[in-house]
């Protein structure tokens, strides 16, 4: 892409220099998510064949689900990805602050997801008592949405990267930036970590299980007080970043290809949504 | 390089804003997952509700891929090789769930063996 850059227009659907006309780094990542369909696809598979023929003992999906919990994440995650669209559009318009907004609010939205999905485990195993090992609709089920979890985890370490890199400053990396910046992306870490582990389980176990406030407070103090403090470290990284940045309209590639993974994500959630969770209320 | 450079203002050879498009069908998409979850409940006929949300779900799918992930904007050889997989994927599927939706594929669950077995 640096041959577009030199010319002054960048057009960031072809790329003349490769033999298809295509940026590598776009074609790598669509032929990786071809080949992810097929993981998707045999996972879902396995879970709808043992759903036609559920052997003796299985737990009942519509007494164990909580479809309002579910509806809320799935809500969360088109959000989620109508923000990474609204990124990779920003930073194709050269928009630097508006992109780090953006990723920052996907990260957050993907945290919201998968905060979600550790409450619903966690009451699946205590209160329901379903757990990997003692049906098959819970092995199938655990590793089906186990493994799209991991995913939109990946995902979110992957847009943190991303945003990191985009304070990255013109003069390189000395000695003391580098440090710097392994210590933003500590920050990152435990700000999503803390947020997605404890405060969004937390908060929806608040709202579901009528917890009182005040106790939600006490359990949570010392989670809330890191979360705090990560904000603020992100906050003062964000503000004391250099004046001249070596990130801007020809990144444009690298935020388009982690946005191309956060949709995936996205639309093999809408086929488990409806596979997984509505089919079995009809 | 530096952000104020960059700044939407400053260049006039940038591509148009996709911001209302990527809204609009942000807006469609979660009005669509409200019919679904609607649906579900209704008492209508089975194979009407599983159609419909067989439809939907795959009308968010190809939104989703199209506009939010550019194949619309993008060489079509982006679109082949990606169906390559959409296709293989979903043969297996289909084929899987023939193979053990048959009577014959019934596993023996329903038999003391199979008691034994799971």
């Amino acid at each position: 892409m640096s041959s577009h850059a030199a010319a002054g227009a960048i057009d960031h659907h072809h790329d003349p220099t490769t033999s298809t006309g295509i940026p590598h780094k776009k074609l790598l990542w669509w032929a990786f998510l071809a080949s992810d369909c097929m993981f998707f696809g045999t996972l879902i598979s396995t879970h709808l064949v043992y759903r036609i023929n559920p052997p003796p003992g299985n737990h009942s999906p519509t007494q164990v689900f909580n479809i309002e919990l579910t509806s809320f994440s799935t809500f969360i995650l088109l959000m989620s990805s109508l923000l990474m669209a609204l990124a990779v559009n920003a930073i194709q318009r050269g928009n630097i602050r508006s992109t780090r907004t953006m990723l920052l609010g996907t990260v957050v939205f993907g945290a919201i997801f998968l905060g979600c999905q550790v409450y619903e485990f966690e009451h699946f195993v205590h209160a329901q008592k379903m757990t990997i090992s003692n049906s098959l609709f819970g092995s199938t089920f655990y590793t089906l949405t186990g493994t799209h979890g991991t995913h939109v985890a990946v995902g979110v370490l992957l847009l943190g990267l991303i945003y990191i890199r985009s304070f990255k400053p013109a003069s390189g990396f000395t000695g003391g930036e580098m440090l710097k910046t392994f210590a933003h992306l500590l920050v990152f870490c435990v700000f999503a970590g803390v947020f997605f582990i404890e405060i969004v389980p937390g908060g929806i176990q608040l709202v579901l299980e009528s917890v009182p406030l005040a106790t939600f407070f006490a359990q949570n103090a010392k989670w809330l007080g890191l979360f705090a403090a990560s904000c603020v470290g992100l906050w003062w990284f964000a503000r004391s970043s250099a004046r001249e940045l070596d990130f801007g309209e020809r990144n444009a590639i690298d935020v388009e290809a982690i946005g191309l993974y956060w949709h995936f994500v996205d639309i093999v959630w809408i086929i488990i949504f409806t596979a997984v969770y509505l089919l079995e209320y009809i | 390089m530096s952000s104020p450079s960059h700044s939407p203002a400053a260049a006039g050879h940038h591509e148009p804003s996709k911001f209302h498009t990527f809204v609009g069908l942000a807006m469609i998409l979660s009005v669509i997952t409200g019919v679904e979850i609607v649906l579900v409940y209704l008492p209508l006929a089975k194979w009407f509700v599983v159609s419909s949300l067989v439809i939907l779900s795959a009308v968010k799918f190809l939104c989703v891929i199209f506009i939010f992930m550019h194949l619309k904007w993008d060489k079509l050889f982006c679109t082949v090789l990606f169906f390559i997989g959409l296709v293989l994927a979903g043969g297996t599927m289909w084929a899987l769930l023939k193979l053990f939706g048959a009577e014959a594929g019934k596993p023996l669950s329903a038999t003391p063996l199979g008691l034994l077995l799971f």
